[in-house]
């Protein structure tokens, strides 16, 4: 699967459109012109991505849109239905109870994996050595393989008074905790385990983006008095701002398409407090039913709320860049 | 932060951050700094390493002691037959060589798309640029979930070719090319390129192909590292798409076969068989560290 | 020809033979019958037939044994194995995908839906050829058969729903394993001794991917209940009913007022029987034919395996009854199909059939310290059962003595099928209904039952 998370956020400026250049639309001169001009060439060249994008993804799209409206299982002829499988979606009594989770998700994940990398890397900057290995300490969770994270962190999640998290929580006397064996536990959970295989991540964008804030910003300030409190307040946040919008919109838009996670840890349950909107989806098509025409009504419907997320974030950036 | 910012990160450290030279002569603030990067590295250790070390041990410890007294080290001995057992019996090396080749597949599949189409739609700009552009655009805003049925149909059953990928790598190497962001990402790095060493190629009578092989090529290396990160770290990870597709266990990657393991095996030779699934990555990690953190910066300057 | 089975078959053969050479290749893609693939010995076929997940080596080699067995009966057929375990998670992409193997089996559950879809081949006129097609137990056979009653799918295993405990905890926790609980009651009093005495989950339960539902639904029945009935137009879905409520009510005392359920509450399948081939659980209720996997995927000590039947109390009361069918792959050819049904033959029922097929398949087994001679429930009757385990008597190597609270007890009991319309439906809007009594105290049982009630109808009239 392309990786979303990246995919939305380019600010794309798409070259061909550039006003800079006018584009060089050939005149009508007949297909030796054409040829001349190295048109078969440069389409040679353009083949790979036009059929690697039509086959896999501009055509996938539109069926996407057809199957929508139909009933298929892939054994009997596609039926038309019209809304019935939104209709269904919708009234569907999981599908609240999925967009909940999957909120809930989103949610936690901005309270765990926002400030802590953010605090840690301005921390960071500061280490005048080894910060290398600063680095590499806390990027390691991110090279374990997600799975194997996942398998790794169940362990640590033993319900049972010898599980390891149990063990240390006895240390000062707490617990034991159900962490995936209960409703409220579940889900923060998951979050806690995503946390920890992606913070690295986040930690090594935010420290590269502070080493980008132009040093004189600090002269400046330090000339008008300011502190190290009032510094980072005033200099490193404001500067961070982008970014820390970016990774906002991207955490959003990754969460609402969590999937390992739920699907290794617990399946969704216990009583469906980790469906997700994507485990859902994977059910209706995968989990038995192959619901094929169910899926993808949600899909659809998940995508028009992403889509919109990602327009409210173009115009935001594009207020600040023109501010 | 506008305009290209791709050698933003990869240019050398600022001389200076928040805290002055005059900051450091303070006791104080050294002493706090000092404290505070204590505690950083203390907690980095236990929770970036100590996980990591804990599978290390566990798959070292027979089952029972794992269960009974997970924090302890070795109470019993150990039982070193776990990690024998983990590789032969469920072809660690396969299902390892099968990740290795959906990575670089992907990785090449990616990098030719990427290159291509970002010399097209940037370099050549063909009359059907802006079209073409504005498709590979659009794709952007949808996110995968999407696609995960219909392009799962269309991988049963490639239209015109009518060939079934289904437990093939090309399952998950083709649909991992139509990535636009990557396509763009290559445009716009092409278009900071100066026009004028492309016009004067030109006038020399050089065609597309040897224009971008002999002029665009060797200018955009900077560029293809980034792809390279990303399109490996994307293909290493990913587990739906290749759980979906790949369903003969002689083609699976290590992150789809190793949930399977655990409704087979006694807990101490899962645990092995995880270490050895982790040992391998961090070891590339570690031998390039710079390469990865330099990368994994990258994308947050691109991203800004 | 060939040895076993096939006597008959053999008579066919031959003047099949005959009439083929008469009309030649003529066979095209009409179906080939199992004697015209017999004749036609020069065609060569390649099978992709499944083998269980995870097997331990000696017992793949066991199956390597029987397939090369197999090839030499059939040189034609060139037979590859290709590891599969039915799950219901995975099942409808693989089937969607085209990735089965040609032979694979599926749990009586989907038998019914599948064939109706027609997601299988229609092996119907192939299997009427089996010399044994009318001597299967009827309701085992209807598992496999469309609503005409043609057999497209081949039971091979039948099973009742049983306790299956562990002796050791047993006699740790100071409980008899020879006597093992005879009422709901009694098994709630084992349950929390072992619980209390060794420290391990006293009775287990599984709650995910479907198994949920499948074990609640078969207290239920042990309770008198059922999961669906009809009306005499459709099925009507019964889960808001007094069966249901008490079997979670059960529950939610071994949980909540006992605290003898361990603290594992995403129980499936495969994670149970991994836990409880390493003695973590003292009791788990499942088909009464697990002992084969639990050894050989699960590495069970077999002193500490003890099974028996579920207590069955109130009116109408019945084991919930189960199986395994062998299927073959809608998109086989001909002659696909015909080879399939022979490796059926050969493999699945000749060790229940024919004296040669049961002692080959034992040694097979043997030889690899594989159990032999399990107790299941008869595919056909009791006496075809009886004599294949006198047949193969002196390779018995499980121990017997420890199956008899089951085996001694499960022909009593009344055998009723499972739900028939939506199964799996049924069984997977239970799992999270199981999950909310397990681990929420206060989870209102009359409400979750209410809305699963009608969130399965839905599911019956969709389709």
């Amino acid at each position: 699967m392309a990786d979303v998370v990246v995919t939305s956020l380019e600010r794309p400026v798409p070259p061909a459109t550039s006003q800079a250049a006018p584009a060089r639309a050939p005149r009508p001169g007949g297909l030796a012109a054409w040829a001349r001009r190295g048109g078969p060439s440069t389409l040679l060249i353009a083949l790979p991505m036009i059929l690697c994008f039509g086959l896999f993804s501009w055509f996938p799209i539109a069926r996407a849109v057809v199957m929508s409206v139909q009933y298929t299982n892939l054994v009997a002829a596609p039926e038309f239905v019209g809304l019935e499988n939104f209709t269904y979606v919708l009234s569907d009594p999981l599908l609240p109870v999925a967009v909940r989770n999957t909120l809930y998700f989103a949610v936690l994940a901005l309270l765990f994996g926002y400030p802590v990398p953010l605090l840690a890397a301005v921390a960071m900057s500061e280490v005048r050595r080894a910060r290398g290995l600063f680095a590499a300490l806390a990027y390691l969770p991110v090279v374990v393989p997600p799975v194997v994270a996942v398998l790794l962190w169940k362990t640590f999640y033993s319900g049972a008074d010898t599980g390891v998290f149990n063990t240390i929580a006895g240390w000062v006397g707490a617990g034991p905790f159900p962490w995936l064996q209960d409703p409220d536990w579940a889900m923060p959970s998951l979050v806690l385990e995503a946390t920890w295989a992606a913070a690295g991540g986040t930690v090594i964008i935010y420290l590269a983006a502070l080493t980008g804030v132009p040093p004189e910003l600090y002269d400046a300030a330090e000339v008008d008095g300011a502190g190290i409190w009032r510094k980072i307040w005033h200099v490193t946040l404001p500067q961070l701002r982008p970014v820390l919008f970016i990774t906002l919109i991207l955490q959003i838009i990754g969460t609402s398409q969590v999937f390992t996670e739920p699907y290794l840890f617990t399946g969704g349950g216990p009583a469906n407090s980790t469906t997700t909107i994507l485990l859902m989806i994977y059910n209706y098509a995968f989990g038995g039913r192959g619901d094929y025409g169910a899926a993808t009504a949600l899909s659809l419907l998940l995508a028009v709320v992403l889509a919109i997320l990602s327009a409210i974030y173009f115009r935001t950036t594009k207020r600040w860049s023109t501010t | 932060m506008s305009g290209p910012t791709t050698g933003r990160a990869a240019g050398p450290a600022t001389d200076r951050g928040i805290i002055s030279d005059a900051d450091l002569r303070r006791p104080g603030v050294r002493r706090g700094l000092r404290g505070v990067h204590g505690l950083l590295l203390a907690g980095l250790v236990v929770l970036g390493l100590g996980p990591v070390l804990w599978l290390g041990k566990a798959a070292i410890t027979p089952t029972q002691d794992t269960l009974r007294a997970p924090v302890e080290v070795f109470p019993n001995g150990t039982d070193w037959a776990n990690l024998a057992e983990a590789w032969t019996r469920f072809d660690i090396d396969l299902h390892f060589f099968n990740t290795l080749w959906l990575a670089l597949g992907s990785w090449a599949v990616q990098l030719l798309i990427a290159v291509t189409g970002g010399y097209v739609l940037s370099v050549l700009r063909p009359a059907y640029a802006r079209v073409l552009g504005a498709l590979v655009l659009s794709t952007l805003f949808v996110p995968a979930v999407v696609l995960l049925v219909p392009l799962y149909l269309t991988v049963l059953d490639v239209p015109v070719a009518h060939v079934s990928l289904i437990n093939t790598f090309w399952a998950v190497w083709l649909p991992a090319g139509a990535n636009a962001f990557n396509v763009l990402l290559v445009a716009r790095f092409f278009d900071g390129l100066p026009r004028e060493v492309f016009d004067a190629a030109k006038v020399d009578g050089a065609g597309p192909f040897r224009l971008g092989w002999s002029v665009v090529l060797p200018m955009s290396r900077p560029i293809v590292g980034v792809v390279s990160v990303f399109a490996f770290i994307t293909a290493w990870k990913d587990f739906l798409w290749p759980l979906l597709v790949l369903r003969d266990p002689a083609v699976q990657p290590l992150s789809v076969r190793l949930p399977a393991l655990q409704d087979y095996v006694e807990l101490d030779v899962l645990l092995a068989a995880l270490a050895i699934s982790t040992v391998i990555p961090i070891a590339i990690f570690l031998v390039f560290q710079r390469l990865f953190l330099g990368g994994a910066g990258l994308s947050g300057a691109v991203k800004g | 020809m060939k040895s076993r089975t096939t006597a008959p078959l053999a008579v066919l053969a031959l003047t099949a033979g005959l009439t083929a050479g008469l009309t030649a290749c003529s066979a095209g893609e009409e179906p080939l019958s199992l004697a015209e693939a017999d004749a036609l010995d020069e065609q060569e076929v390649t099978l992709t037939v499944a083998i269980d997940e995870g097997l331990a080596d000696e017992a793949v080699a066991a199956f390597e044994t029987r397939a090369a067995e197999f090839t030499e009966e059939h040189p034609n057929i060139t037979v590859e194995a290709q590891e599969y375990t039915w799950t219901g998670t995975t099942f409808a992409a693989d089937l969607a995908g085209g990735t089965l193997p040609t032979v694979f089996t599926v749990p009586f559950t989907d038998g019914r839906g599948l064939i109706e879809r027609e997601q299988i081949a229609d092996i119907s006129a192939l299997t009427a050829e089996l010399p044994y097609a009318d001597q299967f137990n009827e309701t085992v056979a209807q598992a496999g058969q469309a609503a005409d009653g043609s057999q497209w799918a081949i039971p091979v295993a039948a099973y009742g729903q049983g306790i299956h405990y562990n002796r050791a905890l047993f006699a740790e926790a100071g409980l008899d394993p020879d006597d093992p609980p005879a009422t709901w009651d009694e098994v709630r009093e084992a349950a929390a001794a072992i619980s209390e005495k060794t420290g391990e989950t006293g009775f287990g339960m599984m709650t995910s991917s479907n198994t949920g539902g499948w074990i609640l639904t078969s207290l239920a029945y042990a309770m008198g209940g059922r999961g669906e009935t009809n009306d005499g137009k459709q099925d009507i879905a019964t889960i808001d009913t007094p069966e249901y409520h008490d079997a979670l009510s059960y529950l939610h005392d071994l949980r909540w007022e006992d605290d003898s359920m361990g603290d594992e509450f995403l129980y499936d399948w495969g994670t149970s029987h991994a836990d409880f081939g390493a003695g973590k659980i003292g009791m788990l209720i499942s088909g009464g034919g697990d002992y084969g996997n639990l050894i050989t995927q699960n590495a069970m000590n077999p002193d500490d395996y003890g099974v028996t039947v579920l207590p069955l109390e109130g009116d109408d009361a019945a084991a919930l009854g189960g199986g395994t069918l062998a299927a073959v792959d809608a998109k086989a050819s001909p002659a696909e199909q015909a080879a399939a049904v022979q490796w059926i033959d050969f493999y699945y029922l000749g060790k229940l059939t024919t004296q040669a097929g049961a002692v080959a398949d034992a040694e097979a087994a043997a030889a690899q310290d594989q159990p032999v001679g399990a107790p299941v429930l008869p595919v056909f009757d009791k006496a075809t059962y009886d004599q294949t385990q006198e047949w193969i008597a002196d390779l018995i190597n499980v121990p017997l003595e420890q199956f008899a609270p089951y085996s001694d007890g499960i022909y009593d009991q009344p055998l009723a099928p499972e739900p028939p319309s939506a199964t799996q439906d049924l069984y997977a809007t239970l799992d999270p209904v199981v999950q909310a009594v397990l681990t929420d105290e206060d989870a209102d049982i009359d409400a979750l039952l209410a809305d699963a009630e009608q969130q399965v109808q839905t599911l019956i009239d969709r389709g």
